[in-house]
């Protein structure tokens, strides 16, 4: 690699990244120094739970066209917008407003009609996108192809006319696959598969038989006879993302952080840790102590708690209520 | 849309024992081992599940730390730790989380450096190419 000459290892303990290649819709590189669980969930919360924007209601007002309405509702959704700067954009859950606003949504608005003999084409680049938005990027059909249309979401043969409006959403690739900001995610440790995490099936000799992965060469093959070792454990994992467009791949991973950090976080809120409050009583706990909800309230894991677990209202304020709320009060009530 | 899980995790603790033998599990009623504690992640899967369980196992004064989600339709993860007695599972778990935010927050500076550096060797590289 030619910047290993250029390491200057800041932070020689802990995680470790070495970057192999970059584009505007790829990021490769080399996560070392930590173990399977934390790559792991890197992975999967790139992959599922990074925010990202798309169509999630359509008004059909004219269809006249040969595909059926729902039909082109999910196509709608599955076209990427323009991500970046999520972070303005609210949950409409979250929101204050009653049903949508412009701190919530993005409106999409088509309206194509056919008259010419020709076959029409309607591409993203069709769609109208609402002034009410929070920056002037949010919500732009991503469109990347040299002729600058995007996304084809329809023919229309004469005569025929579509007239749709889109309400864009914030969501996460969890709840729905279009909300995902990743194409596709490569994930790959161990390429000689010295720790035999793989059993590869063979006609006669499976080290023949299977194509060696590229990143074999960055890795010792296993030395003749070398005994296996059990308590060898992965700790190189070879990253290949690929963004959907809706947001930078580095970008993509830097929301991956955060949205970990933030679950991190909240677990801790949820655990009840205010250290100045917890120091006062935490000498000879009692067992109920442990519960998240007993310094609070007596109501502890009764209904209430457990019914606002899934109540919206206080999922979502969840990192504030407690804290401004008369409930802070009550929680010092514990001496 | 009726989906509403991926609100931030909210928690839930069942009851646990610090001192003196087995007691009642206060939501299941199963017995359980001393200085053992189960916590239900609400809205939470396996990448919380398997990131905190592998790390509390690292951690020390743990015993033993699991974890489960107990059907793949139900957004919850159950966390069992069990430590010495020394610490209560909770002070572990909270300081795991404490390190782990911590340990991301060195990736994210780490890749953005690595990024930055990627991105000033690639212009350098094309203003060099451009010269005949």
């Amino acid at each position: 690699m030619e910047y290993d000459t250029m390491m200057m290892d800041g932070e020689s303990l802990g995680p470790s990244v070495k970057i192999s290649a970059a584009d505007s819709t790829h990021v490769d590189f080399e996560l070392s120094n930590v173990d399977l669980s934390f790559a792991n969930s890197l992975r999967r919360v790139i992959q599922a739970e990074v925010p990202t924007i798309a169509i999630d209601l359509v008004e059909i007002e004219v269809n006249t066209s040969v595909l059926a309405d729902e039909f082109i509702a999910h196509r709608l959704g599955l076209i990427p917008l323009d991500s970046r700067e999520i972070d303005q954009l609210n949950y409409t859950r979250d929101c204050d407003c009653d049903q949508s606003c412009g701190k919530c949504t993005v409106t999409l608005t088509l309206h194509a009609k056919c008259s010419s003999d020709e076959v029409m084409k309607v591409y993203a680049r069709d769609l109208i996108v609402g002034i009410d938005r929070p920056n002037n990027h949010i919500g732009n059909p991503v469109i990347t192809d040299p002729e600058g249309q995007g996304s084809l979401i329809a023919k229309l043969r004469k005569g025929q006319e579509l007239k749709i409006t889109c309400v864009a959403k914030k969501g996460i690739a969890k709840e729905h696959a279009k909300w995902a900001p990743t194409a596709a995610v490569g994930f790959e440790y161990d390429p000689h598969n010295k720790l035999h995490h793989l059993d590869l099936w063979y006609e006669t000799d499976a080290v023949a038989e299977w194509p060696k992965s590229k990143y074999a060469e960055w890795e010792e093959p296993p030395a003749e006879g070398e005994p296996f070792d059990y308590d060898a454990v992965p700790s190189r994992f070879y990253f290949e993302v690929e963004s959907a467009g809706n947001i930078e791949p580095d970008a993509i991973i830097q929301e991956g952080i955060k949205e970990l950090q933030r679950k991190l976080a909240g677990l801790i809120h949820g655990l009840g840790e205010n250290d100045d409050m917890n120091d006062t009583y935490n000498g000879p706990r009692s067992p109920d102590g442990m519960d998240g909800g007993a310094p609070w309230q007596d109501q502890g894991y009764t209904t209430p708690y457990a019914g606002a677990g899934n109540a919206s209202a206080w999922g979502g304020g969840g990192a504030t209520a407690y804290g401004t709320t008369p409930y802070g009060n009550s929680g010092s009530a514990g001496w | 849309m009726c989906a509403t899980w991926p609100i931030p995790n909210s928690l839930q603790s069942s009851d646990s024992i610090q001192e003196g033998g087995p007691k009642v599990n206060a939501l299941s009623g199963r017995l359980v081992p001393p200085n053992t504690s189960d916590f239900i992640l609400l809205k939470e899967d396996h990448t919380l599940g398997n990131l905190l369980s592998e790390h509390l196992k690292q951690a020390p004064h743990v015993l033993m730390a699991g974890y489960k989600v107990g059907h793949p339709n139900v957004p919850e993860v159950m966390i069992r730790l069990q430590t010495d007695g020394t610490v209560t599972p909770r002070e572990v778990l909270i300081d795991t989380c404490k390190q782990l935010i911590a340990a991301y927050g060195q990736l994210g500076r780490e890749f953005t450096r690595e990024y930055e550096l990627r991105r000033m060797v690639a212009a350098g590289e094309q203003e060099n190419g451009g010269k005949p």
